[in-house]
């Protein structure tokens, strides 16, 4: 019924939670993703709750390289998120492998891991940007299922 | 014809329970937002989290956590129907147990160390939470002579005047069952974490947002029993628990969470050595 | 009619345990049993009360010294049995009860006018049909299991003969002493249900079983000797062993109180009350169907029906206080140590213990809604315990270990009996089933006395917690995939089917009980619309079932909805291995993950508090029989 799925879809954009997990970054990425819970940023005001626990969460926020060892635990935690979810890297790093990509240990860039849907660049990102990269990843709920 | 009435009543009940229990949730966001110089969800948001639960993708480790959540809101449902029939407040308290009792089931279903280790936690908290509110009805029955809760109308004077620990003891009580600080051992609110989320951490989506709703039941129980120590008037009866509702959540913005001894030992062991005092005082 | 069902009912077992145990063929063992389990349970169900003022009376002639000798032989019995093991207190304690046998049957008994032998009401009909159908059940059940377990002893000669041959003889001795209603003869059937109590603890004739066996043996025999100078006291206020007469005579009789003190005692030590409960803890080593029969549906209910009979005769006195709270102490201590157990038969023994204290407290209250639930609880404990018993002993036959740890997961291992475990526990502790129910009553009638109320919460909060703590443990699994079907004997499934659906379904039948237990002006308090009410509240019993079964079916077809998705692994910070309960550790290796329950050793282990909490027992049993003297 149309009236159902639209009621359904404002409920997926408006209440998004939210997983951060810190790939091997420099911490940079995640300070400022942090930092939009503070109250100067305050994302709760859109329904944000960073729950830290993959069975809760909608999105899937990652930052840093993803290396060797801890690309297993991203594909478990991807695998551990019910539909439909989402999943936003960012910083340089999570995208491509920022300034670590020449390095032996790392795999470079989320998406080879696990498939991303929205990219964050910036290094380290702001926490506009951020916020910016999560509204457009809600918007992506309105063609998931 | 008396079943219609007991029908509509009960439906009355639970729409009415849903709506306010899912208001005073929006209003423990935007409160707790506030004091912490923040803006807060819109007062719609419990109830958009709860729609978006419902609609994610079933799963589960275990059949028991599918299971759980529809037992626990079958149970918290009729806890909450029976005492708007104001029946026996010992079998409100006895139904209303059989939520609990069905979620650390569920969770303890479940391999997981933060869910097992939180149902531990969570039976210490059972265990005061009980207890306590048993005593409540034990203050009923040596006022009014019944258990009943219709026999409150035949009180003058409100129960708080001559209860006064007891009301503090329920006060602890209803801090452990609302999930605040400093007793959130068991399965903490939204952002803050213990154990994860304790023992909501293995249940998901639809199983999540039933069980969302059973909490929802759970609290407005515990503030409709608040409404007992002044059941004299219309007013305190409203008034009385939202002073508690907003106590409680002041003390979750002020407070650090404690250890489940802490809440075992001092905080269930004088709440109950205070209530037992004040029962022979009322008593005798 | 009825004379020819108590015939069957207390004379066949006698004759079916002879043929059991002269008999050298399986089959024919098997035959026997089963035929004796389905007379019993059909006598149970067509015997009516109540009977006629001297029934049994024409066979006086024949009953009374056919139970004198056996009296004889019972107290020869043991004491050979004190020689043979060399333990000074059975020996003292069966002199004691020898000489004062002699002493009363031959000299102060002689004066003894004739009167009706046998008595059925509602109390002894509910307690018959425990004892036969719940005691069928579990000898049913008890022939696949005693073949395994000779099996995995590797025993050369079987010694299931004199097992089940003690088992049908008890089964006789508990009819018999619940339909007597004479109290001398009474004595003879507790005796002898005790020897069959040490025959069957001793059986695998270990070292610790005997020892046990010998522990349980000199107890009950000082309850013995209590109960005998109870008979003796009480005969001297009003010269009559007639167990409905001696009840009426001493209602309001000071001097009777003395004597009702001691079959108090004796009835405690029966029921292993607090100091009393190391005998039944020791009996916790013999096999399954011991433990599931005489000590948690039948023998240790012997006392609180001792109880709830004389009840009517203390009612309102300080001894009945004394007993309120001593019943309400009992419940409260052993409900706490055991939450500190972990091991799972003992864990069921201090829970039993602990209702059982329940119900004394409930005779001790007295008024017809307390004894209403004291009768209530005991139908609904036997049927849920025993049927747990059976649950964990099938258990422990498989996993080689009574530790909860060990059975931990028990749900994926053995899914048919771990089930049915969770749903016995589930019967004991939630409502509409029966044993809440009865808990409920006994609030409702307790309330006025606030010392008590505040052991009954107390002691209920903690009750709740070592059940649902020990349900989890068996659901705690973990397998994602589908479960590997149990194969058993059909012998083995019946009995816990029958059970769990006599659990499960009886409680309907309690509106029809109750309104049956309540004096006659207040029956129509009971039953209306399924409604059980009392002074002070009302219980909706078929709503609340109703309700129950709804929300069941719908949360099994949530189940199925549910089964039907993705299933995931749990929650390890993402270090999930192939395996469900590995997690990637240090080094890449996979490490296991261990949870234990918290038993709070140093709050509520039983090493430590064992001693403190028998003193403060033994405190209130002074209490008591101070209350006897006193005034």
């Amino acid at each position: 019924m149309g009236l159902i799925d639209k009621l359904i879809s404002t409920a997926r954009r408006r209440s998004p939670w939210l997983l951060h997990f810190d790939c091997g970054s420099c911490n940079g990425c995640d300070i400022e993703t942090l930092a939009c819970l503070t109250p100067v940023y305050d994302v709760e005001r859109f329904g944000v709750v960073n729950v830290g626990n993959p069975k809760h969460a909608d999105i899937l926020l990652v930052t840093g390289t993803v290396n060797h060892r801890n690309r297993e635990v991203l594909a478990v935690l991807f695998e551990q998120m019910p539909e439909p979810k989402v999943v936003v890297a960012i910083g340089a790093c999570g995208l491509s492998g920022g300034i670590f990509r020449e390095a032996p240990n790392v795999v470079g860039g989320v998406d080879k891991v696990i498939p991303v849907d929205v990219y964050v660049p910036g290094c380290p990102a702001r926490p506009e940007a951020i916020i910016d990269g999560v509204m457009l990843a809600l918007e992506k709920f309105r063609g998931k299922q | 014809m008396e079943v219609m009435r007991t029908a509509g009543l009960s439906l009355a009940t639970l729409t009415a329970a849903i709506l306010l229990g899912g208001l005073l949730s929006a209003i423990d966001r935007r409160l707790t937002a506030r004091l912490q110089s923040r803006q807060g969800p819109p007062l719609s948001q419990p109830f958009l989290d709860v729609i978006k639960l419902m609609a994610k993708e079933r799963m589960v480790t275990n059949p028991w956590q599918a299971f759980s959540p529809v037992a626990s809101l079958a149970a918290a449902a009729f806890a909450l129907v029976l005492f708007a029939l104001q029946g026996d407040l010992l079998v409100v308290l006895f139904v209303h147990m059989v939520g609990g009792v069905f979620l650390v089931l569920g969770a303890m279903a479940s391999p997981s160390p933060y869910s097992q280790t939180a149902c531990q936690r969570e039976l210490w908290q059972m265990l005061c939470c009980e207890t306590l509110l048993f005593l409540i009805a034990g203050a009923l029955y040596l006022t009014t002579g019944s258990f009943r809760i219709s026999g409150m109308s035949a009180l003058s004077e409100p129960l708080l005047f001559r209860l006064p620990f007891l009301f503090a003891a329920f006060l602890f009580a209803l801090t452990v069952k609302m999930r605040k600080s400093p007793f959130d051992l068991a399965g903490c609110h939204h952002a803050h974490q213990e154990l994860v989320r304790g023992v909501y951490t293995e249940y998901v989506g639809p199983h999540l947002g039933l069980l969302e709703i059973v909490h929802w039941f759970d609290v407005v129980l515990y503030l409709a029993i608040c409404s007992l120590f002044w059941a004299t008037g219309s007013r305190g009866m409203v008034l009385l628990p939202l002073a508690a509702f907003l106590a409680v959540i002041l003390l979750d913005n002020v407070a650090a969470r404690l250890t489940w001894r802490w809440m075992l030992g001092w905080g269930w062991g004088a709440a109950f050595v205070l209530s037992a005092v004040n029962l022979f005082w009322l008593k005798g | 009619m009825s004379e020819a069902i108590l015939v069957v009912l207390i004379i066949v077992p006698f004759f079916a345990a002879l043929a059991c145990f002269l008999s050298r063929s399986t089959a024919f063992r098997a035959f026997i049993v089963i035929a004796t389990a389905a007379m019993l349970a059909i006598s149970s169900l067509l015997l009516q009360g109540p009977l006629s003022p001297d029934a049994g009376l024409r066979w006086a002639g024949i009953i009374d010294p056919l139970i004198t000798g056996g009296d004889f032989l019972l107290l020869a019995i043991m004491f050979y049995l004190g020689c043979r093991y060399r333990h000074l207190l059975i020996i003292m304690l069966t002199a004691g009860q020898l000489g004062l046998f002699v002493w009363l049957e031959f000299f102060v008994f002689a004066g003894e006018q004739g009167h009706a032998l046998f008595q059925v009401d509602v109390l002894s009909l509910t307690l018959v049909r425990v004892v036969c159908l719940v005691g069928s059940l579990i000898c049913l059940h008890a022939m696949p299991y005693m073949q395994a377990h000779e099996r995995h002893l590797q025993l050369d000669r079987t010694r299931q003969p004199q097992f089940f041959a003690v088992l049908l003889l008890f089964l006789g001795a508990m009819n018999g002493l619940v339909l007597t209603n004479d109290l001398a003869h009474f004595y003879f059937f507790f005796e002898l249900t005790t020897l069959c109590s040490f025959l069957l603890i001793g059986h695998d004739g270990t070292e610790e079983a005997l020892g046990n066996a010998l522990t349980a043996l000199w107890m009950n025999g000082l309850g013995g000797l209590l109960l005998l100078l109870a008979a003796g006291g009480l005969y001297r206020q009003s010269t009559q062993l007639d167990m409905g007469g001696l009840v009426a005579a001493a209602a309001g009789n000071h001097a009777a109180l003395l004597p009702l003190s001691l079959l108090l005692l004796a009835a405690f030590i029966k029921s292993a009350q607090l100091p009393w409960q190391r005998w039944l803890l020791g009996a916790m080593v013999a096999p399954t169907p011991t433990s599931a029969l005489l000590h948690s549906s039948t023998m240790v209910k012997a006392g609180v029906y001792l109880a709830l009979r004389f009840a009517p005769a203390f009612a309102g006195t300080l001894l009945a206080k004394g007993l309120m709270l001593a019943g309400g102490f009992t419940f409260l201590a052993a409900a706490a140590l055991a939450i500190g157990q972990r091991n799972a038969k003992k864990v069921l023994a201090y829970s039993t213990i602990s209702n059982l204290g329940l119900i004394f407290a409930c005779a001790g209250i007295g008024t017809s809604a307390a004894v209403a639930a004291g009768m209530l609880l005991i139908l609904f404990h036997a049927v849920s315990k025993g049927l747990l018993f059976l649950c964990v002993g099938t258990a422990e036959q498989q996993v080689h270990s009574r530790d909860l740890e060990v059975m931990r997961g028990l749900c994926a291992q053995m899914p048919f009996t771990g089930m049915i475990a969770v749903l016995a526990v589930l019967t004991l502790v939630v409502p509409p089933f029966g044993m809440l129910l009865g808990k409920w009553l006994v609030f409702e009638a307790g309330a006025d006395h606030l010392v008590f109320y505040l052991m009954l919460v107390l002691g209920s909060s903690l009750t709740l917690l070592y059940w649902v703590r020990l349900a989890g443990t068996l659901l705690a699994s973990a397998e994602t995939t589908g479960f590997k079907p149990e194969v058993q004997p059909f012998l083995s499934h019946f009995p816990l089917l029958a059970l769990a659906g006599g659990a499960v379904a009886l409680v309907l039948a309690a509106p029809i009980l109750y309104g049956r237990l309540l004096p006659a002006g207040q029956s129509c308090l009971a039953g209306r619309d399924g409604v059980l009410m009392t002074s002070a509240g009302s219980f909706p019993l078929v709503v609340l079932f109703a309700g129950a079964a709804l929300a069941g079916m719908l949360a099994l077809s949530a189940v199925r909805q549910a089964m039907a998705g993705r299933k995931v692994t749990a929650y390890m910070a993402g270090a999930n291995t192939r395996r469900a309960d590995y997690f990637v550790g240090p080094m890449s290796r996979p490490v296991r993950a261990v949870v234990e329950n918290c038993y709070l050793a140093p709050l509520f282990g039983e090493e430590r508090w064992t001693l403190w909490v028998n003193l403060a027992a033994a405190g209130l049993l002074l209490f008591i029989l101070g209350g006897a003297l006193w005034k």
